[in-house]
């Protein structure tokens, strides 16, 4: 080969590796995204603008102290309108025109839908707005987590609750016919049985009744302590609520994580006095010198913000510290790093968004505290100091 | 101007597509299609799997809607037994998904003609209520018939295979889905060139002088509701090789409404109007926030703030569209076409 015509290849050759190198670099350099397919419309929109809220100020507050490792955090999230087909689509539109690490799916149709693109893909991880037992198996799911409790969790928390206050007590379960209400009914039964609970009845209610009369008969033959409600978010609880006080049942009525926001209760009045339930996270305008974080949400937004917020502020601020863990190690972003980075978390500090250090077993963070819901003072206060740590074992 | 379209031969009077230029159009028109998976991002060629789903139940409907007259609401609950059909033929038997899909078109269909009984006492709003009726019992038999259906944890279904390949991408399945699509509406523009689909429209405009012709009411119309059946149990069955997941939730009754509405809003009983519709109802409100999208720079949270509003638009251009052109799209077409035959000479 003519010398001259080698010395060009080189240094062509050369010019490219270079390009190469400053290619990566640049994306190593870049910055962070979080996309979102959102509900900002549809029947779960109330959560959908709360968890929006809560991914942007947590970006916020993030990137004023100078992002992760000197990389920015960039939030994006599109409208749903919470139907699956139309998840799907944004995320194919935001991960088709942006380079995303961390998303949050609105539903746990899509992230059963999205599943196998998600492990295709083994760019980023997924965590979202459902908390289905179903995604909480690291083997089915490898790259999603919840930023909480599974409904399974969530029950274990209320039984263990009830077991402690009293023991041996009777207990009625009302769900919706819905796959988000049947879905923790399974371990329900396990977990009462093991703690010594008896369930005196099951009753379930189609999607969307308002007639509750003829259920609230079957409660008041079963007479039970405690009634736990899941798979709703408000209606038909208050009516239930009302018929039964009306008949003079003296059954105490609890709830899931979703039927949990204040505001909601606050809205109801009298009739909620004494409503019980498992949140994963503090409340808004609680106040605790080990909670700072609350005073950051606080100081960026004077108004109340719902459950939704908290829960979507604590799902970003899981993204940040598991990519925060994946640079400190010196590995690349990539699904697996991240996933690995994710469950390294153990005895962290959320600023006192939830009380007590997490440690993320399995796909979630299985935790939480027993509140009850005081008319007077229109606020839920916690019924419990301490926060319930639980595990499947022996179910 | 063009006056006219000269046909010296009867296979030429009734072709479906008559004109020279109408011909140059639809080459144009399937070149596109045919080069858009090698153009178009996942987004885009999401969007148009998702749109042939819907151009091929909407055609389906407006069989039954559009050219017989029956109203239907039960299109969901139909595409629902497709996507079963192909879930549990898929995983129970792991049959050819061609195969699949041809079972889930029968299934259906079959089911169709059971709902489709009343149609011959009832019709209507009557009709209308019927078919909800039947599109709830649906739902019940999937969320409970757990050995079949999976109950409410639903099916998640194996990709379609092809040659010893998964098709299970958007870029995939388009090459399955096109086919169809370009299938179901010639066989739907084909059907109201023979005896049956003349018979349809027969019993759309008036069933007694129908019957007085020689048409039999009964079995018109359960060919009616087996026909609009198999185009929604083989939509049915696409969407479940698409998402692949299916569960009661994937078909609510909400959804029903969405491929009636595509029906009304692009022009019932005309073929080029189901297509419209089924198009306007999936890409209007993708475009919609395509226009938030672009307002983020002005705005930053326009996403979050202007969600509300434009979902408001587009039912603001659905009510539009039934004032201003009852007819639907397909005659907003006809009158563009008009427009430029005539040109420069005004109607």
């Amino acid at each position: 080969m003519h010398p001259d015509r080698r010395q060009t290849m080189l240094a062509g050759l050369a010019a490219g590796l270079s390009l190469t190198t400053l290619g990566t670099a640049a994306a190593q350099t870049g910055e962070i995204v979080i996309a979102g397919s959102i509900p900002l419309t549809g029947v779960f929109a109330f959560a959908g603008i709360g968890v929006n809220d809560g991914i942007s100020d947590y970006v916020k507050i993030i990137n004023e102290q100078g992002g992760i490792a000197g990389r920015k955090v960039r939030y994006i999230g599109e409208d749903t309108g919470y139907k699956v087909d139309q998840s799907v689509a944004v995320f194919n539109k935001l991960t088709g025109s942006n380079a995303v690490t961390f998303y949050y799916g609105d539903s746990t149709g899509f992230a059963k839908t999205i599943n196998p693109e998600l492990n295709r893909k083994a760019s980023m991880i997924m965590a979202g707005a459902s908390f289905a037992t179903e995604l909480n198996d690291p083997k089915a799911y490898p790259l999603q987590f919840m930023a909480g409790p599974d409904y399974s969790d969530m029950i274990s928390v209320l039984l263990t609750y009830i077991a402690k206050t009293q023991p041996g007590a009777k207990i009625a379960l009302v769900n919706s016919d819905t796959e988000f209400g049947r879905d923790p009914i399974t371990t329900t039964e396990a977990m009462a049985k093991k703690l010594g609970l008896t369930i005196a009845e099951k009753i379930m209610t189609p999607p969307g009744s308002v007639d509750v009369s003829t259920e609230v008969l079957k409660l008041r033959r079963a007479n039970p302590d405690y009634t736990i409600f899941h798979g709703y978010v408000l209606a038909p609880l208050p009516e239930f609520m009302s018929q039964a006080k009306q008949l003079g049942l003296k059954t105490k009525f609890m709830g899931t994580f979703w039927s949990m926001d204040n505001s909601l209760w606050a809205k109801v009045g009298d009739p909620a006095d004494g409503f019980m339930g498992v949140m994963p996270y503090r409340y808004y305008f609680e106040k605790d010198p080990k909670a700072p974080m609350l005073d950051a949400i606080r100081k960026l937004r004077p108004e109340y913000q719902s459950a939704a917020y908290m829960q979507g502020f604590l799902t970003a601020m899981l993204f940040c510290e598991a990519a925060k863990r994946t640079l400190a190690a010196g590995k690349e972003l990539t699904a697996a790093n991240l996933k690995a980075g994710l469950n390294a978390i153990k005895d962290f500090d959320t600023g006192g968004v939830i009380g007590t250090p997490i440690t993320i077993s399995g796909n979630s963070v299985p935790v939480g505290r027993v509140y009850r819901f005081d008319a007077k003072q229109k606020m839920m206060v916690p019924e419990t100091a301490e926060w319930i740590k639980v595990s499947k074992e022996g179910l | 101007m063009r006056i006219g379209a000269l046909k010296d031969s009867y296979a030429a009077d009734q072709a479906l597509f008559d004109t020279r230029v109408q011909r140059v159009w639809l080459a144009a028109g399937a070149l596109l299609l045919v080069a858009l998976p090698f153009v178009a991002s996942d987004y885009w060629l999401f969007l148009a799997c998702l749109v042939g789903i819907h151009v091929i139940s909407t055609t389906g409907l407006n069989i039954l809607t559009g050219y017989t007259g029956l109203v239907s609401l039960g299109q969901a609950a139909f595409m629902g037994v497709g996507a079963y059909t192909v879930g549990y033929c898929q995983i129970r038997f792991g049959t050819p998904f061609l195969l699949n899909l041809i079972a889930a078109g029968l299934v259906t269909a079959a089911l169709g003609v059971l709902v489709g009984v009343p149609s011959l006492r009832v019709k209507g709003l009557y009709l209308a209520i019927a078919t909800i009726a039947a599109s709830f019992i649906l739902h019940f038999v999937f969320q409970n018939w757990t050995a079949v259906t999976g109950g409410t944890r639903g099916l998640s279904i194996p990709p379609a295979r092809m040659f010893g390949h998964d098709l299970a991408r958007p870029q995939q399945l388009y090459w399955v889905i096109l086919p169809f699509t370009l299938l179901a509406v010639l066989g739907a523009a084909n059907l109201f060139r023979t005896r049956w689909g003349r018979a349809f429209i027969a019993v759309r405009d008036r069933d007694i002088s129908a019957e007085v012709l020689g048409i039999p009411l009964l079995k018109t119309k359960l060919m009616s509701f087996a026909l609009s059946s198999f185009y929604a149990g083989i939509a049915g069955g696409l969407w479940a090789y698409f998402f692949r997941v299916v569960t009661p939730e994937s078909f609510p009754f909400v959804y029903s409404i969405f491929f009636l509405a595509a029906v009304i809003v692009g022009g019932m009983g005309t073929i080029l109007g189901g297509i419209l519709g089924a198009v306007f109802m999936t890409l209007v409100p993708e475009v919609l926030k395509l226009v938030v999208g672009w307002l983020t720079p002005v705005l930053p949270n326009a996403v979050a703030l202007l969600a509300p509003v434009r979902t408001i638009v587009f039912g603001l251009l659905i009510i539009g569209f039934l004032i201003f052109e009852p007819h639907g799209l397909a005659e907003v077409w006809r009158r563009i076409r008009r427009f430029f035959h005539l040109w420069p000479f005004r109607t």
